[in-house]
């Protein structure tokens, strides 16, 4: 049956319903999953819940003021920040680079490639797992390593405060970023015909020339997409934080999704937990739209 | 074709949404949520389930084993989703209770079987005069030393603070890469920390008419006794990171001289490949105190489903049956705990020697107020003030805070 035939035959009113026939699985599936909880999630932040979760009733702004009353709250808030903009900055840049290195041809790019999947294709738990062993004191790799290597002779305790702690669960959050950058990049450089930069060539044009007047404006368009998947998936990023310290000591590891996790699973407070997700959806929400807002403007112009 | 096949996955999801809702029988149903407390639990299960619906033709039970990791969720799930389950075998009580989703213990527990539990584990589900659960089983803490390691230093157990900082010197001395004492102040379980000090100092969460005491002068004095072993290089060297079973692994690999930890610490040893020679004595108490375990219950609670007579005898009926002595004994040597009923007590002393002298400190340990309202947030209170502890802060003040906190 060739296509031509195929749409005479339907009926205006199937035609007419067709499309929304294809997408309803998709919306049945969004409402479920994404509408709905969202939904509940505003609804208990502002109501009073008790401790196994029943809605008491409405409760205004006390779930948020009792949240920003929390001494520890301004430290969660500032660390997530902190863990936000460092991971994504800093995993955009080395997996730019890295992805313009993988660009090249070389002998074994397919392997190195695959590689460089790795820690993407393994479950978060596990890496970040892997990493406490990594660091720890007392039987530790990093520790053992150097001792075999002849540079330490007793063991150096990697974390002898919490910040060192939490700059070790940025460096994970990093190594663990990177492959999704580099990936979003190369599928972007990749798409970049070789003629342009045969043409800058002749026109002698130099390397990094060439990388921010052809490069960088081409691939900008896959680089956005990354960085605001990125942005969100940092924010709300939960197994690292919570497998190497759960916070500890004190809070002063805490990102906002941990907390909030503690907030509802360890101290019974559903509704403030509740608040501390629409703040972090507010915060999120806010910051996407600029950035995309402000990137797609200066695309058109 | 393609939309031959496309109606077809409608019509196969449309169907698939009908069947969620049919089915019924005349069987009384019961829906049973238990928490997984090891690998053989929902083994256990399967077969308590097979025996209970041989000897109850007419008793359809449904057991759910779910892990510790995600069974608060379901249940608070489940119960919001009016899906609460007929039995839950749980931890915690308090907050279920508080929001009138319980049935007092007399009203499903035949008087035969009331009879066997101890009296002191009934009174940590009272509120308000009423028992709101039943226990399934307990554990207790006591001290776990390397005999060799403290051999080899030339030291006695320590059975006072001043002895155990002198024992930990000691140690230190003859071997700096061993850790002397096993401190963990972890979000997982720092509560017990603060408990094994403030308990063994005559100090606790509570007084006897059960107002928190949280920032007495016997509780400032045991954070700052153990934050000052942290302190001085004797302990372990991350206590906030640091977990019970990062230090039970330390103990067992021969790098940790004594911890105070769980009856479960005996059988992890035995299964490791070259068991450390290891003894077990009191918790180290502060001069001129009484030295105090830590005591943990689990428990059974009923919801209040609106049972019907039938509903409210199958109950019955699944208590007697898993809390018959053999069957009930068998169960908790299983899971490796200690019984919360004194026949099975009996059964499991007899059958293990190393095992009676566990049941009588069981008999004599204290309970967190877990039945107060106000415990979850005072749990995660000392664990904060503990950990803040850690970081240099002024312990009498954070508590003080605390107390001001919770008690208002």
């Amino acid at each position: 049956m060739s296509k031509k035939t195929s749409a005479a035959n339907k009926s205006p009113l199937l035609r007419r319903a067709e499309p929304y026939l294809w997408i309803a699985p998709s919306i049945i599936l969004m409402t479920i999953f994404i509408i709905i909880p969202i939904f509940t999630v505003f609804r208990m932040a502002f109501s009073e819940v008790s401790k196994t979760g029943r809605i008491r009733g409405f409760a205004g702004f006390a779930n948020f003021l009792n949240v920003m009353d929390n001494p520890e709250f301004s430290k969660v808030l500032s660390n997530t920040v902190v863990w936000t903009i460092l991971v994504v900055v800093l995993s955009t840049v080395l997996g730019f680079i890295l992805a313009l290195l993988l660009n090249n041809k070389f002998k074994g790019r397919k392997i190195a490639r695959a590689i460089v999947v790795f820690p993407w294709a393994t479950t978060l738990v596990i890496q970040a797992s892997a990493w406490k062993f990594i660091i720890n004191k007392d039987y530790g790799a990093l520790n053992a390593l150097l001792k075999t290597m002849g540079l330490i002779q007793t063991n150096i305790d990697w974390t002898p405060t919490p910040e060192a702690f939490f700059a070790w669960e940025i460096a994970c959050g990093i190594f663990v970023t990177i492959p999704f950058v580099c990936f979003t990049v190369l599928s972007g450089l990749q798409s970049i015909d070789d003629s342009y930069y045969e043409a800058a060539t002749v026109d002698g044009a130099g390397y990094f020339q060439k990388l921010f007047n052809i490069t960088l404006p081409l691939v900008k368009n896959s680089l956005t997409v990354a960085t605001v998947l990125n942005i969100i998936y940092v924010f709300n990023s939960f197994p690292i934080v919570w497998t190497m310290t759960k916070g500890d000591p004190a809070y002063q590891t805490d990102t906002l999704v941990t907390y909030l996790y503690k907030l509802a699973f360890y101290n019974g407070k559903q509704g403030e937990a509740a608040a501390v997700s629409v703040i972090g959806f507010t915060i999120l929400l806010i910051c996407a739209s600029v950035y995309m807002v402000s990137t797609l403007k200066k695309g058109d112009e | 074709m393609k939309k031959i096949i496309a109606m077809l996955l409608v019509l196969v999801m449309a169907l698939g949404l009908v069947a969620c809702g049919g089915g019924s029988d005349e069987k009384v149903e019961l829906k049973v949520i238990a928490a997984q407390y090891g690998g053989k639990t929902a083994e256990w299960w399967v077969g308590f389930e097979k025996d209970f619906e041989a000897a109850n033709g007419n008793i359809d039970l449904v057991v759910d084993v779910v892990s510790w990791n995600d069974i608060y969720t379901v249940v608070n799930t489940r119960i919001s989703n009016n899906d609460a389950p007929d039995i839950l075998n749980i931890d915690v009580f308090a907050d279920y209770q508080a929001d009138g989703l319980l049935l007092p213990a007399e009203d499903y527990v035949s008087d035969e079987t009331y009879a066997k539990f101890y009296p002191a584990f009934l009174d940590q589900s009272v509120v308000d005069g009423t028992v709101w659960a039943i226990p399934d089983l307990a554990s207790a803490r006591a001290l776990y030393y390397n005999a060799d390691i403290l051999a080899a230093a030339g030291v006695e157990v320590p059975t006072t603070w001043a002895e155990l900082k002198d024992v930990c010197e000691a140690i230190k001395a003859y071997d700096a890469n061993i850790y002397p004492w096993g401190v963990d102040m972890t979000t997982d379980e720092g509560q017990a920390c603060f408990a094994y000090y403030a308990w063994t100092n005559g100090g606790g969460f509570v007084d006897a008419s059960g107002n928190w005491t949280l920032n007495s002068a016997e509780n400032v004095e045991a954070a700052n006794y153990i934050l000052g072993l942290v302190a001085d290089g004797l302990t372990n060297t991350n206590p906030a990171t640091e977990t019970r079973y990062d230090l039970q692994e330390m103990f067992a690999a021969g790098k940790l001289a004594m911890m105070i930890g769980p009856n479960q610490i005996s059988s992890y040893v035995a299964s490791t490949e070259n068991p450390i020679n290891f003894g077990i004595a009191s918790i180290p108490a502060n001069e001129g105190k009484s030295t105090s375990s830590v005591g943990v219950m689990d428990r059974f609670m009923v919801f209040d489903n609106e049972h019907s007579d039938a509903e409210m005898e199958a109950i019955t009926k699944f208590f007697d049956f898993f809390y018959e002595d053999k069957r009930y004994s068998d169960w908790v040597i299983m899971e490796d705990f200690l019984p919360a009923t004194s026949a099975g007590g009996q059964i499991m002393a007899e059958a293990d020697p190393a095992a009676a002298a566990w049941i009588e400190i069981v008999g004599s340990a204290q309970f967190y107020p877990a039945a107060k309202a106000e415990w979850a947030d005072v749990k995660q209170g000392v664990i904060n003030v503990l950990q803040q502890g850690l970081l240099g802060q002024d312990v009498q003040g954070l508590l003080d805070a605390l107390q001001a906190d919770i008690a208002g």
